[in-house]
């Protein structure tokens, strides 16, 4: 492309061709290259200072776009806090006081949490705010899930021990709730057979002859016959230190050591034993000490709701 | 300076001396210029593949760190999400043998929290950013909603009644609640817990520690406070005149005497588990005019539009009353 150059001898007065020794060319080489090297950094600076280096744009792009993952991570981390805060209120607030159990301490609850940084790994980045946040909410979601589950499992006990003294214990009326109340928990100045001053340890209901009388709630037959004054008599231990009589019975239906229902037909009620005329005699001792029946159940039953209830506590098992 | 430079002209077979026209420095200059840039970007590349400035360094290791920590929290929080579901299902299991009912969760728990990739198919567009800003701020929005709801609502009312009629009828929990978890059986036909049969329950009962304390509902006098082991236990009435009567029930010690003056929000009494009931709580009845009303529509002072909303499905729903 280029024509051939040539210059004037001025010793011989002869036109000659420009040519260059190998050294000239190696100082050009190296002076071109340095050269370049100077262009290189003065356009490079000149362009950085006006559009930002390309390669660290990209990594900075890297990083915003990693700092949106960690932004939609961050909601399923709130999501995930949300809940387990709707759980521990629903632990504190629904299940203890139902079951009469103490609160978790918040001091257990926060178990683990604060204190010495643990994450020094994380420190020293533009980001450690975020990896520090991110961190510290995981760590926290995993102690609080943690004494949630404790919780929870301690709830489950509890609950299933609640459940069954509810069905244990006495609290319905032996017969239905139409029969009239006869005398109750009191001292009696002149008893009606005996015609002497003595205390009255239960309920009578006036009855019919015959009339069914049911188990005010589960537990063992420990004694089912005659019993002195009783007459035909059934007594019922229902555990935590009850137990119930059901004295003057006709007739028995069930028999020394069979476990009985809340609802089941225990006998028929009568006149035997020390009686002046067809009564139930319901009697709740707790730990040997009598108790009041009239505190043990509600007359908020009408007839057939009564009769509703019997059907249904006995309709899944009748005797076991 | 420079010796002069000659070509050779092949036409008239002399050497003619170059000489540079304007034209010819133009495009001298822009050859280099050219050149030099091509030489720049040459040189660039090379450094670029064989260093990293320290800046660029510190990004990466930056970058390194993010991604490091993003799949460890990543991993954590898939496995976290698997104990938080079995603590919702183990909750809802407690719900159902306990109350008797199926559970009802918060409209904030309803959606389930389904996971971490739950937002997942948010990501990758070019403008997730924009799409999660929009969401969050659709959400706020809605709860701006929620309140001018609310403040019409009491506004209608208060154009409605009158103050002193407004501090008397009975219109707040009875008991103190910042959520709804208290509230174990609503008004109407319920499973009675140890019956096992419908039975209309005239009140509402709120769970409660032993020992909680209950606020009069609305200004009025003490009616009656009554001790007993049958039945309701010791439980209180409070007349609030307009027809009102509000009645508490269960508790475990009085804090007023009858005839007294209360103000809505005096501590009355404390949670108990007096009389027939199967767990300390709160049974609690409003009578307007002596008939009984359910309590779940008096509860418009402290209650936000979602939370009483919230409150009406839980009472409806709940299956089991405590008494």
């Amino acid at each position: 492309m280029f024509s051939r150059k040539y210059f004037l001898d001025p010793i011989d007065l002869q036109y000659k061709r420009v040519k260059l020794a190998w050294k000239g060319k190696l100082v050009r080489f190296i002076l071109f290259t340095a050269g370049g090297i100077a262009v290189t950094i003065l356009y490079t600076s000149v362009f950085n200072s006006m559009f930002g280096a390309p390669k660290e744009k990209a990594l900075k792009q890297d990083i915003e776009n990693l700092r949106l993952k960690y932004s939609i991570l961050e909601m399923s981390i709130d999501n995930a806090l949300f809940t387990l805060g709707d759980l521990e209120l629903s632990d504190g607030n629904r299940y203890r006081p139902v079951l009469e159990m103490d609160s978790v301490p918040a001091s257990i609850r926060k178990m683990g949490m604060g204190g010495v940084s643990r994450y020094d790994e994380l420190e020293g980045y533009d980001n450690t705010p975020l990896l520090l946040s991110t961190r510290r909410k995981v760590d926290e979601i995993k102690n609080r899930a943690t004494v949630q589950l404790e919780s929870f499992r301690a709830i489950e006990a509890q609950k299933d021990e609640w459940k069954r003294q509810m069905e244990y214990l006495p609290m319905i009326s032996p017969v239905n709730v139409i029969y009239r109340l006869g005398d109750g928990l009191k001292f009696r100045e002149k008893h009606p057979v005996l015609g002497t001053p003595q205390w009255h340890h239960g309920q009578d209901f006036s009855t019919p002859h015959g009339t069914e009388v049911y188990a005010t709630g589960s537990g063992t037959v420990i004694d089912a016959g005659w019993n002195g004054g009783f007459g035909n008599c059934v007594v019922i231990d229902h555990g935590y230190g009850f137990r119930t009589t059901y004295g003057h019975l006709s007739s028995i239906k069930v028999s020394k050591g069979l476990n009985v229902k809340r609802g089941d037909l225990i006998g028929l009620s009568g006149s035997t034993g020390t009686s002046s005329g067809p009564h139930l005699h319901y009697q709740i001792d707790l730990f040997g000490q009598h108790k009041n029946p009239l505190y043990y159940f509600n007359n908020d039953l009408s007839e057939d709701e009564y009769f509703d209830m019997i059907q249904t506590l006995t309709s899944h098992s009748s005797l076991r | 300076m420079r010796k002069p430079k000659y070509k050779f002209n092949p036409e008239s077979l002399s050497f003619d001396k170059i000489r540079l026209g304007v034209r010819d420095i133009l495009l001298r200059t822009l050859a280099i210029l050219i050149g030099t840039v091509i030489v720049a970007v040459v040189f660039n590349l090379l450094y670029g593949i064989f260093f990293d400035t320290p800046k660029e360094k510190s990004l990466k290791r930056e970058i390194e760190q993010l991604s490091l920590q993003y799949d460890i929290v990543h991993r954590e929080m898939a496995n976290l999400e698997k104990v938080i579901e079995h603590l919702q299902e183990t909750d809802d299991n407690l719900y159902r043998t306990i109350f008797g009912a199926e559970p009802i969760q918060s409209t904030q728990r309803q959606g389930g929290i389904g996971g971490v990739n739950r937002y997942d198919e948010l990501e990758g567009y070019n403008n997730s950013k924009l799409v999660i800003e929009t969401a969050r701020r659709l959400d706020g929005i809605r709860k701006k909603v929620y309140v001018q709801s609310k403040s019409f609502d009491e506004l209608i009312l208060l154009s409605r009644e009158k103050e002193d009629m407004l501090r008397s009828i009975p219109a707040i929990i009875p008991i103190s609640t910042k959520d709804l978890t208290r509230i174990a059986s609503g008004f109407g036909l319920r499973i009675h817990p140890i019956y096992k049969i419908s039975k209309f329950h005239a009140g509402m009962d709120f769970t409660a520690p032993l020992g909680s304390e209950i606020y009069a509902s609305g200004d009025g006098t003490v009616e009656s406070v009554n001790s007993g082991k049958r039945g309701m236990g010791n439980y209180i009435v409070i007349n609030h005149g307009f027809g009102y009567t509000s009645v508490y029930a269960h508790l475990d010690s009085f804090a007023v005497r009858t005839g007294q003056k209360v103000h809505r929000g005096d501590v009355i009494g404390y949670v108990g588990d007096t009389g027939l009931s199967i767990a300390p709580h709160l049974h609690y009845e409003i009578l307007l005019n002596g008939q009984h009303v359910d309590p779940v529509n008096y509860f418009f002072n402290d209650l936000s539009a979602a939370e009483y909303e919230e409150m009406i499905e839980i009472a409806s729903k709940t299956g089991q009353s405590f008494d």
